[in-house]
């Protein structure tokens, strides 16, 4: 996980504690990221990743996430994955 | 093809239909801003649309359509009146997505003009719209979001489904010998996390050997990070879409340790193609019959097959056969020997194969054709565009929408009907309201659309009710440009034709719309390319009428059989004005000039085929043989030649490499008794002068 300015690049293949971990880092500091980006050729390891991430795109719907915007990923260990935000 | 390409091309061909829907609809919607239901409808393929640009990789169509997507849900979650010039925005966007979807196809890496400039507007509307919105609310509980949420997610949970049916429909269609499609549903208990269960660990296990898998994530129920823990599942259902060789135990089998109200397992069978017993069945009854088993899970998905995609190549080719099919029909039904074999039950036999081959002909020459409907519907968004442009306010009518014509006339009719429409508006119709008014006119201008059946061919006609076309002016005009010479004696038809000469322009002021002196000769040709040709009537001060007459198909040619030194020609009577056997009197020769034939004061150049194709015969003179009056783009000619055998259609059939060097020739045709006989291409019938024909 980085933060470089208003940009925080995270590790999609998150165990469920580094998620966790991430769960409490985020949520003081919420307002002050402007975009979440992930790490170019990581891929996602849990579903709890996916949903925070819709959480916090629920909770402030003007913050970026790159990812959760495309709406789907593929992967040669899951095939593709599309997700429905409803926001 | 592989089974990747194919896949994409059907997404190819149903992106195209999306588009060209969206492209009406988004204009019955500037005509009907209120009708929210139309918005939901244009959202659903807008959506759909985007679903698959990003499945397919055209990441820039995606983006583009994501965001525009917002708009859209925006207006039709909010039902705000959408403003006129947002309205604008949205009408120009579809532009921008056809664009984006062109140079996506191409594989064009520079993007459309506008894109960045709408794109950034777009978002520009969404930040604008979305502060509003929170203005509005701006202590908003996050129990009101989600209020907000569920209301406006009950369209997105029908568009989750209408996502599912699509991803089932395309796995239908990669579907192999040897391979079952699953869907599976997981909707897992909230501690799942906590036994050690993921979605993501059954995805893991279900792509094991799979050909495919997709799966869908619902987000519905996420709540905000006020009500959220990681470590507890809340995630709605998740569905996945398994291609695999696996059997339905085997699949099952990856869910045993969960609870059973947590997992569902459906084995998706091929589709049935339903196919009406008979044609009095009414619709609805057709359709409940293809659901024996009650309501699928599917979505139904069985019911809507009533309809199947077929590649044009194969029905080309299945017409071909049926071509093959009438000439040994024809070949038998006239064979003398045959028809020596005194035997009732064998004349009985051919009289029903006649029958049948003709209804088998019939029906497959239908499947062909479709309503001309669809592109009509495109040409109202070309007047709306013109008219704004143009600043003139106009009616539309159109009329005969459901005429059907040949499918593969339709994709070349759109640019020159385009290129009419346009014309009608910017020179056809007077320059303002005023100079109507004071013409004893209505304020507004009328264009109509209209398609009718008309001796066998299919009419399309584009009228205005404009100034008319100047005929003296477009005489002097045309002997500016050396067109004509300004001796020849033309009809009023032959001077209206002459604005489609190339180069041939009357219009005072040049417009990004027409006047540029070119079009309306492309026009010509591409009507001519469908060997069909143009009509244009006119009346100073009341308006002008362009008439594309085509030939029902391309496949077949309604055809003048006749004969010349021995061989059999014909000649499409779309083309044929009369035939007759001159007077001596009227028959002259002009050293160097040929042979020409006075008919009602004009000067007809006659043309013998026998001469045309060095054949060997006994030279009689014009008033001995027969003529056939025809029609040219250089005017009127006649075809000398020794006998009219009749008028048949014939089902034409391309040349080899050499004979297509022939510009005299423009196919063949196998005739009912075996013989060939050579489609005459009459514009290249030259006489022994150059020019226009038919002068003094």
């Amino acid at each position: 996980m980085r933060f470089d300015g208003d940009v925080l690049t995270i590790d999609l293949s998150m165990t469920m504690e580094e998620i966790r971990e991430f769960e409490q880092f985020i949520r003081p500091r919420i307002e002050y990221v402007e975009t979440i980006d992930v790490e170019e050729g990581s891929g996602l390891a849990s579903s709890a990743l996916l949903a925070l991430l819709a959480s916090l795109k629920r909770t402030r719907r003007e913050l970026n996430i790159p990812f959760i915007e495309r709406g789907r990923t593929a992967s040669p260990v899951y095939g593709t994955l599309h997700w429905m935000c409803y926001d | 093809m592989t089974k990747q390409e194919q896949v994409k091309a059907i997404f190819i061909e149903e992106a195209g239909e999306i588009i060209e829907k969206l492209d009406v609809d988004i204009l019955r919607f500037e005509e009907y801003s209120g009708n929210y239901d139309l918005l939901n409808e244009i959202f659903r393929g807008v959506h759909t649309l985007k679903g698959n640009a990003n499945a397919f990789g055209f990441t820039r169509l995606g983006e583009f359509v994501h965001h525009f997507e917002d708009i859209l849900d925006h207006y039709r979650s909010t039902k705000e009146e959408i403003e006129i010039h947002n309205l604008e925005l949205i009408v120009n966007s579809v532009d921008v997505i056809k664009e984006v979807m062109e140079c996506e196809l191409d594989a064009h890496p520079e993007l459309p003009g506008g894109y960045g400039e709408c794109l950034e507007r777009i978002k520009h509307l969404i930040a604008a719209k979305t502060g509003k919105t929170r203005a509005a609310v701006p202590e908003a509980a996050p129990e009101e979001l989600r209020d907000l949420a569920s209301e406006f997610g009950i369209g997105c949970a029908e568009a989750f489904n209408e996502t599912i049916t699509r991803s089932i429909e395309l796995h239908q269609s990669i579907r192999e010998e040897g391979l079952r499609l699953y869907r599976v549903d997981l909707t897992l208990d909230n501690d799942a996390y906590k036994r050690g269960f993921d979605p993501l660990g059954f995805i893991r296990l279900l792509n094991d050997n799979a050909k495919s898998v997709e799966s869908f994530f619902d987000l519905e129920n996420v709540p905000s990070l006020e009500g959220f823990a990681c470590d507890e599942n809340t995630l709605g259902r998740v569905v996945c879409i398994v291609l695999s060789p696996k059997t339905p135990a085997e699949i099952a089998e990856n869910f045993e340790f969960l609870f059973d109200h947590e997992y569902a397992v459906q084995a998706i069978e091929p589709p049935v193609v339903q196919v009406p017993q008979t044609e009095e069945k009414p619709k609805e009854e057709a359709r409940s019959s293809s659901k024996p088993g009650g309501e699928s899970s599917t979505g139904g998905m069985s019911a809507s097959k009533s309809t199947i995609r077929i590649d044009t190549f194969k029905l080309d080719e299945l017409f071909d056969s049926v071509g093959e099919l009438v000439i040994a029909q024809n070949f038998i039904a006239q064979n003398e020997k045959i028809h020596a074999i005194e035997d009732e039950s064998i004349t009985r036999t051919i009289e029903t194969l006649s029958k049948i081959t003709k209804r088998i002909q019939d029906r497959v020459m239908s499947l062909r054709m479709v309503a001309i409907r669809d592109t009509f519907d495109k040409m109202k968004r070309v007047v709306r565009d013109t008219s704004k442009k143009t600043g003139k306010e106009l009616a539309l009518i159109v009329q005969g929408e459901e005429t059907e014509i040949d499918k593969t006339m339709i994709d070349s009719l759109s640019d020159p009907l385009i290129h009419i429409i346009r014309n009608a508006i910017d020179h056809g119709l007077e320059s303002s309201a005023q100079e109507r008014l004071a013409a004893g006119k209505k304020a507004e201008g009328t264009i109509t659309l209209r398609a009718y059946h008309k001796s066998g061919s299919i009419v399309i006609s584009v009228s205005d009710d404009g100034r008319g076309i100047n005929k003296e002016r477009v005489f002097q005009k045309a002997i500016e440009r050396g067109i004509i010479t300004g001796d020849e004696n033309l009809s009023d038809s032959q001077i209206f034709g002459l604005i489609m000469q190339p180069g041939f322009s009357t219009a005072e002021t040049i417009s990004d719309l027409s006047g540029r002196g070119v079009g309306l000769d492309v026009v010509k040709t591409s009507i001519e390319k469908l060997r069909g040709k143009i009509e244009i009537e006119s009346r100073e001060g009341e308006g002008t009428t362009f008439s594309m007459v085509l030939p029902l198909t391309l496949a077949i040619i309604d055809g003048m059989l006749v004969r010349s030194a021995g061989e059999i020609y014909i000649i499409p009577t779309l083309s044929v004005v009369e035939s007759f056997r001159p007077e001596r009197e009227i028959v002259h020769a002009m050293k160097e000039k040929g042979e020409f034939v006075s008919l009602r004061g004009q000067h007809i150049p006659v043309i013998r085929l026998s001469d045309v194709f060095s054949l060997p015969t006994e030279r009689i003179e014009p008033w001995e043989g027969i003529l056939v009056c025809v029609e040219t783009e250089a005017g009127r000619i006649a075809i000398m030649v020794d006998e009219l055998l009749g008028r048949q259609q014939v089902v034409i059939k391309t040349l080899g490499k050499s004979l297509a060097r022939l510009r005299e020739i423009s196919g063949g045709a196998i005739l009912g008794n075996g013989d060939i006989a050579l489609i005459l291409n009459v514009d290249e019938l030259r006489p022994l002068i150059e020019g226009p024909h038919a002068g003094n």
